[in-house]
């Protein structure tokens, strides 16, 4: 099929203009701004500059802790990610069926992600606080914020919760979308439900899934720092300082500016190698219609 | 022919700096007392707060027809100080903001305030600091100094709950002043049924407190105050190691309940009865009375505990009132008009009154006894007394230094790490390591 153009030399470039200059603004000028300041030492007040060279990127892959960040932050965005998967998935999958009531039992489990993370992170205050939160009070154990393997795990289970809507709703959408006459061919070649939810339904959520993929690794790496702040600044004995919180510290708490920008130079490699890594291997297993 | 070319040489050296010298004298008889002018406030009191301010400052402005004045809550501590810091640059800086107590360093050598000393010379509004009570204006003062106004100071005190006390068979008008005592009255709280007795927030501000109590130095050359920026510091020593010892023992052994960071859980676990015995701000009198109150139960206040035998006091903490070197002469009058008003007595003593904050003058504080105040109020007193108990020297004045937030946290990573296992010594030796390498930064950076 030929695809019609417009003949117009200056009116797309008219029309994009709001856009570019939005993202020069909002986003490109500072994204530069930001590798510049990378290389430099700032004053804490006055925001004098002075070239450093490597000195921040040396000094932050030297420390201990912020490789110990490192570590910890992957991990929890593999966990974000493997687990925000397939809960959302197994939800939207049952949110598909038909039972009476059912708009509403999918407005409940989509609300989540209408609430900003620190929101959700008072939430999970409620439940998990060492002075009386509920499931303390309940269990008689106190220290699920207290001690670092329990913190961890409950910033994890924040972070899933609170992008399920979202993965949610792209999922039961991706779901009108497998075809029904495969699914009945396939029952009646005597495939079983779970045989017809690999082979079928799987694949052709697979694009969705990519899709997801990316954007909750993304989402994993740059917007739990609310939750963190609210549950447990980063402690206890920095068990749950993932990148993003060590980052927030370093240029808001700390005025280490320059460290503050290497930082999120290093974040955003890390983003960006992931993302394409994920396009390199994943992709090839993702099937399109 | 030299000396007409020396003497000519001399003459075109001396005139300019004679016009300036007349420029300056210009310019202190130019500012015009009574024009008309706007100056903007951001400070970070939250809540009810906001409307008490708002208040203090309306009356000001009554008294000051001519100044207007654009109040503006501007967030937390930080977020205010950051929001200073941006309008710095972008040049539309408030003329007066609030910081808190840790912050005074950097501020000192930002490089974007006006010392308050040297605006009052400027402007012949010579500050009384005598009025002042001396710990309040011994922290705010470097070098011989003033370099802010003290506004909204506390200090921290126990909290016990004399309900829980009679029960445990403990003396309820005998509050616990050691570390031993209480321990002693949580050994006994724990056996009348209080699972863990003692709380209070991860706030490594205790942890200072506690030093200062002991008559020990935070950080070196002369506590943050000498000629020198502080370089070392010594939090390792016998006096944090006494602190913590006991602190970390007693969450070890059951008597402390672990709340985490924050002001609200420990709070919460004291008016709820969870606890009996917390240490909190002196400000929040108001809201553990009322708290506990509603439960029909008593409550006591006490000093902040102490080893055996140490001879300290406690330092002021909370926050003071920065100009900034921007705007106009006129704007930097009212700049310092105001925050001088703020500072005055029936200002504090509303202030005092509506938010448990100390008033910061001893005027202020007569003017409160004669009117009966701490009788109906007893555990004010409490407060007071402790601040005017503490002998004046440069440790309880309180440390200063540059990079404080960030060994705030750096401390309360190390006492998390102790309650994991970590022993105290090596804990405060890596910290006292962490803190001394972001100060030897910080001493390059500030003069860059």
């Amino acid at each position: 099929m030929k695809q019609s153009t417009f003949k117009a030399d200056v009116l797309p470039y008219v029309l994009l203009l709001p856009t570019f200059i939005i993202l020069i603004v909002f986003l490109f000028y500072p994204a530069i701004e930001t590798f510049r300041l990378s290389l430099f030492t700032v004053h804490p007040f006055t925001g004098a500059e002075r070239f450093a060279g490597l000195y921040n990127f040396k000094n932050i892959f030297t420390n201990s802790e912020y490789l110990h960040s490192f570590g910890i932050s992957f991990l929890f965005t593999l966990a974000v990610v493997l687990l925000g998967l397939a809960f959302s998935m197994m939800i939207a999958l049952l949110l598909n069926e038909r039972i009476k009531g059912m708009k509403y039992y999918r407005s409940f489990l989509i609300w989540p992600y209408a609430l900003s993370p620190a929101i959700a992170g008072a939430l999970f205050n409620f439940l998990f606080n060492p002075a009386n939160g509920i499931i303390g009070y309940f269990t008689g154990h106190r220290t699920w914020l207290t001690e670092g393997s329990t913190a961890f795990l409950i910033i994890i289970l924040a972070a899933v919760w609170k992008n399920l809507g979202y993965n949610i709703v792209f999922y039961l959408t991706a779901l009108r979308n497998v075809p029904r006459d495969a699914l009945e061919a396939a029952s009646i070649d005597g495939a079983g439900p779970v045989r017809r939810f690999f082979s079928i339904t799987f694949a052709f959520l697979s694009p969705t899934t990519f899709f997801l993929l990316v954007m909750n690794t993304t989402y994993a790496y740059f917007s739990s720092f609310g939750l963190i702040d609210v549950l447990t600044e980063g402690g206890p004995a920095r068990s749950t300082n993932i990148l993003i919180y060590q980052l927030y510290r370093d240029f808001f708490v700390n005025s280490k500016t320059g460290y503050a920008a290497a930082e999120s130079l290093v974040l955003f490699l890390l983003v960006v190698g992931i993302t394409v890594l994920q396009f390199q291997t994943t992709e090839k297993k993702v099937h399109y219609q | 022919m030299k000396r007409i070319v020396i003497l000519l040489l001399a003459v075109t050296m001396l005139v300019p700096a004679l016009f300036a010298a007349g420029k300056e004298e210009e310019k202190a008889v130019k500012v015009d007392a009574d024009a008309p002018v706007t100056i903007e406030f951001w400070h970070a009191m939250s809540g009810t707060r906001i409307e008490l301010i708002q208040g203090i400052v309306d009356e000001f402005m009554k008294k000051n027809p001519n100044i207007t004045v654009k109040v503006q809550y501007t967030g937390s501590y930080n977020d205010t100080l950051n929001k200073v810091k941006s309008a710095v640059k972008a040049g539309n800086a408030p003329q007066v903001f609030q910081s808190y107590d840790v912050g005074t360093l950097g501020l000192i050598y930002s490089g974007i305030i006006t010392p308050v000393d040297d605006a009052a010379k400027e402007f012949n509004l010579p500050i009384k600091w005598d009025d002042f009570f001396t710990p309040v204006q011994s922290y705010y003062k470097y070098q011989g100094k003033h370099y802010s106004m003290p506004f909204n100071s506390s200090t921290p005190l126990i909290y016990y709950n004399k309900t829980l006390f009679k029960k445990a068979g403990l003396d309820p008008e005998n509050p616990p002043k050691t570390y031993a005592d209480i321990r002693k009255a949580a050994v006994a709280l724990k056996k009348a049924g209080i699972k863990t007795p003692v709380t209070w927030n991860l706030h490594s501000w205790y942890f200072e407190q506690m030093i200062c109590l002991q008559d020990a130095p935070f950080v070196n050359n002369d506590n943050g105050r000498g000629k020198e920026l502080p370089t070392k510091a010594l939090i390792n020593g016998e006096a944090g190691k006494k602190v913590l010892d006991w602190w970390v023992g007693m969450e070890k052994d059951g008597l402390f309940l672990d709340v985490g960071p924050g002001w609200s859980n420990h709070r919460a676990a004291f008016v709820s009865g969870e606890v009996a015995m917390v240490m909190s701000s002196s400000s929040d009198v108001n809201l553990l009375t009322k708290g506990l109150k509603e439960k029909g139960w008593e409550m006591g206040t006490g000093y902040i505990p102490r080893p055996e035998g140490a001879k300290g006091g406690v330092a002021i903490g909370g926050g003071s009132l920065w100009m900034t070197n921007t705007g106009t002469p006129e704007q930097q009058l009212a700049a310092i008009k105001l925050i001088e008003y703020i500072s005055s007595d029936e200002p504090q003593i509303k202030w005092h009154k509506g938010t448990g904050y100390f008033p910061v003058r001893k005027t202020a504080m007569d003017k409160l006894k004669t009117a009966g105040w701490f009788e109906e109020n007893p555990n004010y007193l409490t407060a007071f007394n402790q601040l005017l108990d503490s002998p004046e020297s440069l440790n309880t004045a309180g440390a200063l230094l540059g990079v404080f937030p960030e060994a705030r946290s750096i401390i309360q990573s190390a006492i998390q790490e102790c309650y994991a296992g970590k022993s105290v010594q090596q804990a405060l030796d890596e910290s006292a390591a962490k803190i001394d390498a972001a100060m030897a930064e910080w001493n390059t950076v500030i003069k860059q």
